[in-house]
């Protein structure tokens, strides 16, 4: 069965540091999530593999973000218990057709491409590593949350309805303004400024993304404000459910 | 450039960077906050680092780069608080700025990761405008 749009799932473990991810990913999803979207976020304890593999069956849905400590082979989630191997055809298996992003290190160097291979819409993740900064508590400050704000831009604007390909380029704008604010804007003067424009150069340069750059999950947030109603409506939203339709066939081919 | 677009370059950096190595002449590195004194005097020495400064260079080769990000980092490394820790990883690594240092000077792969990086941010700042 194809991966359903306008449906994603959040692993969010809070362990090992890994609040340190999940808290603004948190925030970022309410922030930006749109009226229609089926959003799951399994947080703490319930991020692992057991429950997981349960809502990607029950759910099936077309986007995947995974917080969690990685390898060039294997995705970890809570307890750094192992949800991906890229040896293992049955767990590749659980992100074909859908748009995996992985914020973990390493993870480019041969899972994310197995992931491709193995039928995965796309991949974004890290080839080397992620590096993050821990010199305040898990988001308390714009310091720590700075390396997630860029690395998470990428979901912010598929929540936003842009395509895996426009979600890439806002990420690595989001991933210059970051640098731009800790080198010459408001944070310039930050004690650890200069490592924090650091962090981010490095996570830029490692940053990858693999696979269908077109694919969209949900529709444009605020496509419909602001447009007059008119008789001609009620066909547009046929034209737009046939649309639909290919559009879900199109993807899991 | 001149003198006062200089100035005006400084004046986007941070206090810190200001006072880090930047720009190689002849062999001996030089901060923004010397080179732009350099070339408030007028000296010849300042004619040769605003040159560097308008084409966005910092005037190395690449093995007196790595040497340069290398000061800077150690500099910028030992001015913190030497065990807490500031820095991690999604690999489950966790660094104080002191455990950072003895990766650089070792030259792990982590180490080379932050070398490099630094030899990048050394190319931004020397083209803040």
């Amino acid at each position: 069965m194809p991966a359903l749009a306008n449906t994603f799932l959040f692993v969010e473990p809070d362990d090992n540091y890994l609040n340190y991810a999940s808290v603004p990913l948190h925030q970022i999803i309410e922030a930006n999530k749109q009226a229609g979207q089926s959003i799951t976020e399994l947080m703490g304890v319930d991020a692992n593999p057991a429950k997981i593999k349960e809502v990607l069956s029950t759910l099936n849905p077309l986007v995947f973000l995974g917080c969690g400590h990685g390898s060039p082979t294997v995705f970890t989630c809570q307890n750094l218990a192992p949800l991906l191997h890229a040896e293992n055809s049955q767990e590749l298996a659980l992100m074909k057709e859908r748009i995996v992003l992985l914020t973990s290190c390493l993870t480019a160097q041969q899972l994310g491409p197995a992931l491709v291979d193995a039928g995965a819409v796309s991949y974004a993740g890290y080839q080397q590593e992620f590096w993050f900064y821990i010199g305040d508590e898990a988001g308390a400050s714009r310091a720590v949350n700075s390396p997630f704000l860029a690395e998470f831009q990428f979901i912010t604007s598929l929540l936003r309805g842009k395509s895996t390909g426009e979600a890439r380029a806002d990420q690595l704008a989001k991933y210059d303004e970051e640098i731009a604010y800790w080198t010459t804007g408001e944070g310039k003067n930050h004690a650890d400024s200069s490592e924090l424009a650091q962090i981010l150069n490095l996570n830029k340069s490692i940053s990858v993304f693999l696979g269908e750059a077109s694919v969209s999950p949900s529709p444009q947030a605020g496509a419909l404000e602001g447009v007059p109603i008119s008789p001609a409506i009620p066909f547009a939203i046929a034209f737009a459910s046939v649309g639909y339709v290919i559009y879900k066939t199109t993807i899991a081919k | 450039m001149t003198k006062e677009l200089a100035n005006k370059w400084i004046n986007k950096l941070s206090e810190v960077e200001k006072d880090l190595p930047l720009l190689l002449v002849d062999g001996y590195a030089y901060t923004p906050r010397i080179a732009v004194n350099e070339i408030m005097n007028g000296s010849v020495l300042g004619a040769r680092l605003q040159a560097l400064i308008e084409m966005g260079k910092f005037g190395t080769s690449s093995l007196e780069e790595q040497a340069i990000a290398k000061v800077r980092l150690q500099t910028i490394l030992a001015s913190k608080p030497q065990d807490k820790p500031l820095f991690a990883t999604m690999s489950n690594k966790v660094f104080t700025p002191a455990q950072l240092m003895e990766e650089i000077n070792s030259g792990t792969q982590i180490g080379q990761q932050w070398l490099n990086g630094e030899i990048s941010r050394m190319s931004q700042i020397v083209r803040v405008r």
